[in-house]
């Protein structure tokens, strides 16, 4: 084994100081340009991920809504369901969106917008199979509209 | 405002209510419905097209994303507690089935017709 005296190891240490000072001088890091553009990319997402989200939530109550309506004909029905369609496919356009930016969020960036976008997108696919469920799934199903006719007597 | 619940909603509440990540639901109901008109609480999605006899699903929001199941009987001001789950965590799950809905739709009705029912009141100090 090796033993070096106490002006050997000094010395060593110094060399390796030296070597890591010059190396780390010739390395490239992030200039200040690359940091603030980054930053503002960042901040771009953020913002278009918030307005997605707001408009997503709007679209929620707007379906949601829907199920109140009393006067529903025949014209309506086919409206609705292919309201259905429509906003299926506008789910599948958000969910690959998220797909995309639901990187960031592993590597812990923008956490909080990007599970607001998420809950938004979540809901949204629980508010089509409702409205869907509503409209068209629940009267199929044998005494639902029985159940109606009698609670109504109450 | 009278607010029953069904069994089904009191078991699913009691098993909620164990777990520490729901302890958020005790709160979020009695916000939601305790010391309230009627008409602020019609509101999520209407599942059954009746005008004075609504049977709602409503979404609270919050970590646990709580789905609840209630019938609204207008005139009497009646509210009854079908059933709750969480959106989230290990009891959690997407939503219910329209068998499931159509099932705890007719279950309701039963129970008010036998008043096989729990009524709900806040404890003095607005905790319960």
């Amino acid at each position: 084994m090796e033993c070096l005296t106490t002006k050997e190891t000094i010395g060593k240490t110094i060399e390796i100081v030296k070597e890591t000072s010059y190396a780390e001088k010739k390395s490239h890091i992030p200039e200040r340009d690359d940091i603030d553009k980054f930053l503002d990319t960042l901040l771009i997402i953020q913002k278009k991920t918030n307005e997605s989200s707001e408009k997503v939530e709007y679209i929620n109550d707007c379906l949601e809504k829907l199920t109140w309506l009393n006067e529903v004909d025949e014209d309506s029905l086919k409206e609705i369901n292919s309201l259905v369609g429509s906003a299926k496919y506008l789910h599948s356009i958000l969910a690959r969106q998220y797909i995309l930016i639901g990187n960031l969020r592993k590597k812990g960036l923008s956490k909080e917008v990007i599970k607001r976008f998420k809950d938004s997108i979540d809901n949204l696919k629980e508010s089509i199979f409702d409205l869907d469920s509503v409209f068209f799934g629940l009267p199929q199903i044998p005494g639902f509209l029985e159940t109606t006719k009698e609670l109504s007597l109450i | 405002m009278n607010i029953f619940c069904l069994k089904r909603f009191k078991d699913a509440f009691d098993k909620l209510s164990k777990k520490n990540s729901y302890k958020e639901l005790e709160k979020q109901l009695i916000d939601y419905f305790f010391n309230k008109e009627i008409s602020l609480i019609l509101n999520g999605t209407r599942l059954n097209n009746s005008v004075n006899k609504p049977f709602i699903k409503k979404r609270l929001e919050g970590s646990g994303g709580f789905r609840i199941y209630f019938l609204a009987l207008i005139k009497n001001e009646n509210i009854y507690l079908m059933f709750v789950h969480s959106k989230t965590g290990s009891e959690g799950s997407d939503n219910i089935t329209p068998e499931s809905k159509a099932l705890i739709y007719k279950e309701v009705l039963e129970c008010i017709k036998s008043n096989n029912l729990y009524k709900l009141n806040l404890s003095k100090d607005g905790s319960k």
